[in-house]
């Protein structure tokens, strides 16, 4: 809360006129050919902010959320036993642990598979949906949540590694074998396209608002 | 090179150079540059984000670590993590065959996603890092050294082999009823593996990285002008570069 209130006596790199290469953290100033600078160290453009940013993220996050539905909805894996063969779904999965009474590894996988991917979700919605109406609460929280959603986003893969291995591991032929099912590449779809959105998110428009 | 701040009310000049100071990535702050011990870290007094972490002998220490994460990678990926016995029968799987299975069953998307994930890119990771440190300690670069950094921090987060981990733990406990579990080379060469990889990026500092390869690549252009001209770089020039 300390950086919300005396926000007209700190300098941003806008005011002084310095721009960050976002490749690698250099501080070059602002020249007249502002369109095209490069940065001295490493080459890369650099831009003000990212181009772009929220037409990206939004992008992104619009796709996430639609494959989130096939995600949940379809079968995520199939378990053939004796010839017959059952298909279950991320929350058939869940529902298996918690009665079988492992709460740990059943927590887990709810918060994994369920809760970070719609977490993520709504937190990037509310992040862009914050930054296209300029708000100029909680700036610090935002940030720290955006931190969080970028920690948390590739531990949505776990569900996929898990699949994987049991595709390999479960191979008894007849007996029993465990294959991936139709949700799985929804699932992947939805961990790639939600850490993308918030890779192109650029978190300084979130401060922008208290210029 | 000082940048005069154009400052929206218009009665303060500010003057900054821009190597004196920190810009936030994630809030545009101006952070003045404040010399700190190995082990402490700059952050950011708005949003706290990490400005600056300086590892002593960072970069002898990220080269042994990602040499360790090499020399283990291969007996992690290929060789079994784990042995199942229903009834006698016996099956093993290890990181590759996970990807091998997904692909012959039909899920390229899938299998590519986690080929990646779990193979090619934590390899590069460490390749590049390897490569990189060893060069960082000669107080050597070029662009491609550059072009390498680069690289490296774009995968940086799509190497998920911790995500792999809990993965294997999971599988442990999911099958831990229905069968008996043996734990193979596989399963502690890729623990081994995982703790190089965790280390060796911990233990990166990126700010001086990027300074010594900016030094040396500096260096490098400044003595290839020299000779190739023969005539004395003109001042203006060294100035706008620095
Ligand atoms: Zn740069
Ligand atoms: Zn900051």
């Amino acid at each position: 809360m300390k950086g919300d209130a005396p926000r007209k006596t700190l300098l941003t790199g806008m005011d002084a006129g310095l721009f960050l290469c976002h490749e690698c953290h250099y501080v070059v100033k602002a020249g007249d050919e502002a369109e095209n600078l490069k940065c001295p160290r490493c080459h890369s453009a650099i831009h003000p902010r990212i181009p772009n940013s929220l037409a990206h993220s939004w992008a992104f996050v619009i796709t996430s959320l639609v494959l989130l539905f096939p995600a949940n909805m379809l079968p995520i894996m199939a378990v053939e036993y004796m010839g017959s063969s059952e298909c279950s779904t991320i929350m058939d999965g869940i529902i298996y642990f918690f009665k079988e009474g492992s709460y740990g590894i059943g927590t887990v996988i709810l918060v994994a598979s369920v809760l970070v991917p719609v977490f993520k979700i709504v937190g990037i919605i509310m992040i862009l949906v914050s930054i296209h109406f300029r708000i100029e609460s909680w700036l610090r929280h935002k940030t720290l949540m955006f931190r969080f959603i970028e920690f948390i986003g590739r531990w949505s893969m776990l569900d996929i590694f898990v699949i994987a291995l049991l595709t390999a591991l479960v191979n008894f032929g007849f007996l029993s074998t465990i294959v991936a099912a139709p949700a799985a590449p929804f699932f992947c779809g939805v961990v790639v396209s939600t850490m993308l959105a918030a890779e192109f998110l650029d978190t300084r428009l979130i401060w922008d608002a208290a210029r | 090179m000082d940048g005069q701040g154009q400052d929206s009310t218009g009665n303060k000049k500010v003057t900054l150079n821009p190597r004196d100071v920190f810009l936030c990535p994630d809030c545009d702050l101006v952070i003045p540059k404040v010399a700190i011990e190995p082990g402490e870290k700059l952050c950011c007094c708005r949003c706290g984000c990490v400005l600056d972490a300086p590892v002593e002998n960072g970069a002898e220490k990220t080269m042994a670590l990602s040499l360790t994460g090499l020399l283990l990678f291969v007996p992690a990926i290929f060789l079994p993590l784990l042995t199942l016995d229903i009834l006698g029968l016996e099956s093993t799987g290890s990181i590759y065959a996970s990807v091998k299975s997904l692909l012959v069953s039909g899920f390229v998307f899938t299998g590519f996603a986690v080929l990646l994930t779990s193979i090619v890119i934590p390899f590069l990771k460490l390749m590049l890092l390897c490569v990189i440190s060893a060069q960082v300690c000669m107080h050597r670069g070029s662009r491609i050294t550059v072009a390498m950094f680069r690289l490296y921090n774009r995968l940086d987060e799509w190497g998920m082999l911790e995500v792999y981990m809990i993965g294997i733990l999971v599988t442990i406990v999911k099958l831990f009823h229905m069968a008996s579990i043996t734990y193979d080379t596989g399963f502690f060469c890729f623990i081994g593996l995982l703790a190089a990889t965790l280390l060796s990026s911990s233990m990166l500092d990126e700010n001086y990285y990027w300074n010594v390869i900016h030094e040396a690549c500096q260096k490098s252009t400044q003595s290839q002008t020299a000779a190739e001209t023969l005539v004395p770089v003109p001042s203006d020039v060294v100035e706008e570069r620095t």
